[in-house]
């Protein structure tokens, strides 16, 4: 594909439609996908939703070609298609944002832009001028909210998590395609990031291309959708009109017969400021982390909140052993804490539990059994292991989280993201933590899920564990926490308990001081 | 007071992109040192001689190079300079000692090495076998190949091959012709397509499978090169020993990872380049005369050279630590 143009716009000959009809698709003994259907027209904006595990992302990359159906068949523009690669699905004009980064992180965001489509100079070489002059062109669609860093000439590796999702959407424009997918596109940005790429998928559908969309916010699906999707247990149940529809329909058809998301019980702050306290923490500072004070009562959920990156992830690490802190006093019941590894964290009663999955969680390849007892063997210290004693230490978290899986002895790689969430908060909940610290742990994970983990934390803060929770989600902390503290460049701006804890004091406060 | 902590983290930072820095400053201090034990070096005729024992291995680490960026690596490099070795010099024998019989022995041994890394190649990007064990189980079957050729070491290269290579063009030692053609071949294949798109098969496989690489291709494309790079590898040293030897590369496989590795180049891939193992390269061989000029006592020699190798590793662990935060 010769590429002179480096316009960032994406190729004006319109769009395309495309009819999946049936897709199947098992791993293993998962059945990932047992009636994938997507009707895609052409110029639309189409939503595709459901809970976890329910096979979005599996159609998806059906369509991509990187994933080969079991059975059933694509059509696009009419014609049935056979997509052996993502090669091909790129040539016939599939894009698609992996929900997993697609971004090679030792190279430039220049290269990672043309990566495959190196712009050519005498035949073999690259040029880089042209190369530099459209990864400019690509990024100034995000002109004004990449932030700090985001040019053509930084390492990827060396860029924010929002600013790798901003060059991996760039990335899926960047090859022109007729049909866009973006799984998840948004997670990771923020509310200003996300309003200029929803402007930047108005504009391109206006340009007769046709998208697919993913997401877990509600808001999102009628802010920017067409038509809608809804899938449940590999099944694609329903297309519904979004004019036409409501939320409470979407919902009843993702979580089909059974009921709906319970929310937490609600405590007032009252009662908590009986409890005794326990975790004291006095002027701690570490990497963003700039003078921090606060006390956690017995039993208490303490949400942290503010914009992200505001040092309430650094601040989890930190008490964690994983960032060890250079000033400041930690004590638990009394007793002050200067532990420098996770390993002494542990032994303290120290429990970690984080949304990134990847990097702090599972342990891809190995079976379930394993990844749901790394702590308690580390924490036990026992010299052999008991299986069966062990998985009796963590069943009942498994069960109540309503894990769904083929056996202890299955990769925890093949779950989707939510299960393998479940199992490492198993993990945790299992030595029975008295302080648990959460650093966005429903990131990612549908809301049935969500339901069945605040659950387990009410359980965990009636037996009194002290529990820190970070979320990038601030209806999570409104609902589940009993008091806020809201963070601004490393330190606490303000806290909200009792009455004051309203969305609309937590976004104030947020942004209060961002400002300046 | 921000603004010179700034300008020291970019200098860092781009250090930390130009990973043959560091070899770059050992090789200087290796060759300052080398000059003080023994100041005939400065001579260009010596520093021609050094160079001639050093061209083998900064070609071969050359090739290896490549394989590493792509992830994976050559156990078998060695075994194919001795394939290649004793095959030319074999073919020599056969077809005379005239320019079309000598350049086809070439022609030949470059075709065997590069042969020999499309079949690692496959081994290993299309069978799917892990590419230590898959290129050490070839490098048992191309030396075993090797010994089949030419059973014992012998055999004479013909008299215009060896003497053109020792010799001199435009009052230039032909050796540092080759050094200085294999340098642009470096420079400008770094700024290919394919190099680019190996880069990234090397530092996020399935990445770059889902960006649309041809992920398979590119390893067996670099296994290739290596290949290519062994038989250069065997042209000279048959030169330089105008002999047959089917053990002949043996000692150079790990000496190519070692050079690739003190270059900077990462063994995990898509990190470093070729010109950081032709400077590792040379860094290898000067530690080498540096030992053997100091007079140093026969016994401990092989523990000195170990523990200055170690030395160099452990600064650039450091260096790349400091770069990182």
């Amino acid at each position: 594909m010769a590429m002179t143009n480096p316009s960032p716009s994406p190729r004006p000959a319109g769009g395309a439609s495309l009819q999946v009809r049936e897709a199947t698709k098992r791993f293993g003994h998962v059945v990932a996908l047992s009636r994938g259907d997507l009707p895609l027209a052409n110029g639309e904006v189409h939503a595709l939703v459901g809970s976890n595990g329910c096979g979005k992302s599996t159609l998806c990359k059906i369509i991509a070609g990187s994933v080969r159906p079991d059975s059933g068949t694509i059509t696009l523009d009419g014609e049935t298609v056979h997509f052996a690669s993502p090669h091909d699905a790129e040539a016939a004009g599939v894009g698609i944002f992996y929900q997993e980064l697609s971004l090679i992180p030792q190279r430039t965001v220049a290269q990672n832009l043309s990566l495959g489509r190196e712009p050519r100079r005498g035949g073999f070489l690259v040029d880089r001028k042209a190369e530099r002059q459209r990864a400019e062109a690509l990024l100034a669609l995000f002109e004004g909210v990449g932030g700090a860093g985001l040019t053509p000439h930084a390492l990827v590796a060396d860029l924010t998590v929002d600013q790798r999702q901003i060059v991996e959407i760039l990335k899926v424009v960047a090859a022109e395609p007729r049909i866009m997918i973006f799984d998840e596109a948004t997670a990771a940005l923020d509310r200003d990031q996300t309003a200029v790429f929803f402007d930047l998928l108005r504009k391109w559908k206006g340009e007769g291309h046709s998208i697919v969309f993913i997401t877990h916010r509600m808001d999102e699906i009628f802010a920017i959708a067409d038509r809608i999707t809804v899938m449940r247990d590999g099944v694609s149940v329903m297309t519904l009109d979004a004019e036409a529809t409501s939320r409470e329909e979407i919902v009843a058809g993702m979580v089909g017969e059974t009921g709906q998301v319970r929310s937490a019980a609600h405590r007032t702050s009252g009662e908590m400021a009986a409890g005794e306290s326990a975790l004291e923490i006095t002027d701690l500072r570490v990497g963003r982390v700039d003078g921090v004070t606060f006390t956690a009562h017995r039993g208490e959920i303490v949400g942290l909140g503010g914009l992200q990156g505001q040092g309430q992830s650094t601040l989890l690490r930190a008490l964690f052993g994983a960032l060890p802190w250079r000033d400041g006093r930690v004590s638990l019941d009394g007793v002050a804490l200067r532990h420098r590894t996770p390993s002494a964290a542990m032994a303290h009663g120290f429990a970690y539990i984080s949304g990134d999955r990847r990097r702090d969680g599972v342990f891809d390849i190995r079976p379930i059994f394993e990844n749901a007892v790394a702590a308690s063997l580390t924490a036990g210290r026992q010299p052999i292991v008991l299986r069966n004693r062990l998985i009796a230490q963590v069943s009942p978290v498994i069960d109540r989280l309503k894990l769904r899986f083929a056996g202890y002895g299955q990769p925890v790689g093949e779950l989707s993201g939510g299960n393998q969430q479940k199992v490492v908060v198993a993990r945790w909940l299992g030595i029975r933590p008295r302080v648990l610290l959460l650093d966005d742990p429903t990131k990612g994970i549908d809301l049935g899920a969500k339901a069945d983990l605040y659950e387990e934390l009410a359980r965990l803060s009636a037996e009194g564990t002290v529990i820190l929770l970070y979320s990038s989600e601030d209806a999570e902390l409104l609902s589940v926490a009993d008091r806020i503290l809201v963070f601004n460049s490393g330190r606490i701006v303000r806290t909200l308990s009792g009455e004051e804890k309203t969305s609309h004091a937590l976004t104030g406060a947020a942004f209060d001081t961002a400002a300046t | 007071m921000s603004r010179p902590a700034v300008g020291g983290a970019a200098v860092l930072s781009s250090l930390r992109r130009q990973t043959w820095v560091l070899a770059a400053i050992v090789f200087v201090v290796l060759f300052a040192v080398n000059a003080i034990l023994q100041p005939r070096l400065l001579e260009p005729a010596v520093m021609t001689t050094t160079l001639q024992t050093a061209l083998p291995l900064i070609l071969i680490a050359i090739g290896q190079t490549y394989v590493v960026l792509a992830g994976d690596i050559d156990l078998s490099v060695g075994s194919i300079v001795s394939l290649v070795n004793v095959s030319v010099v074999t073919l020599f024998m056969a077809w005379g000692d005239g320019p079309l019989g000598i350049l086809g022995a070439m022609a030949a041994g470059i075709a065997i090495g590069v042969a020999c890394g499309v079949a690692n190649g496959i081994a290993v990007a299309v069978l799917r076998f892990q590419p230590i064990v898959a290129t050490f189980a070839t490098a048992i079957v191309i030396a075993g190949i090797a010994l089949w050729v030419l059973p014992q070491a012998g055999g004479q290269a013909p008299t215009p091959y060896w003497r053109t290579y020792m010799g001199g063009l435009a009052g230039i030692g032909v050796v540092v012709w080759i050094t200085l053609a294999a340098l642009a071949f470096v420079l400008v294949f770094q700024r290919s397509r394919f190099y680019a798109q190996l880069m990234a098969v090397g530092g996020q496989r399935q990445a770059a499978y889902q960006s649309g690489l041809p992920v398979m291709g590119h390893r067996i494309r670099a296994y290739a090169l290596s290949g290519l790079f062994a038989g250069l590898t065997a042209l000279c040293l048959t030169a330089e020993t105008a002999s047959g030897d089917p053990l002949s590369g043996q000692a150079l496989t790990l000496q190519s990872v070692t050079a690739v590795v003190l270059g900077g180049t990462a063994l995990a891939g898509g990190i470093g380049g070729a010109v950081g193992s032709m400077i590792g390269a040379v860094v290898l061989i000067l530690i080498r005369n540096l030992i053997f000029f100091a007079r140093l006592p026969f016994e401990v020699q092989a523990l000195v050279e170990g523990l200055i190798i170690l030395a160099v590793l452990a600064g650039g662990v450091l260096m790349t630590r400091r770069a990182a935060r």
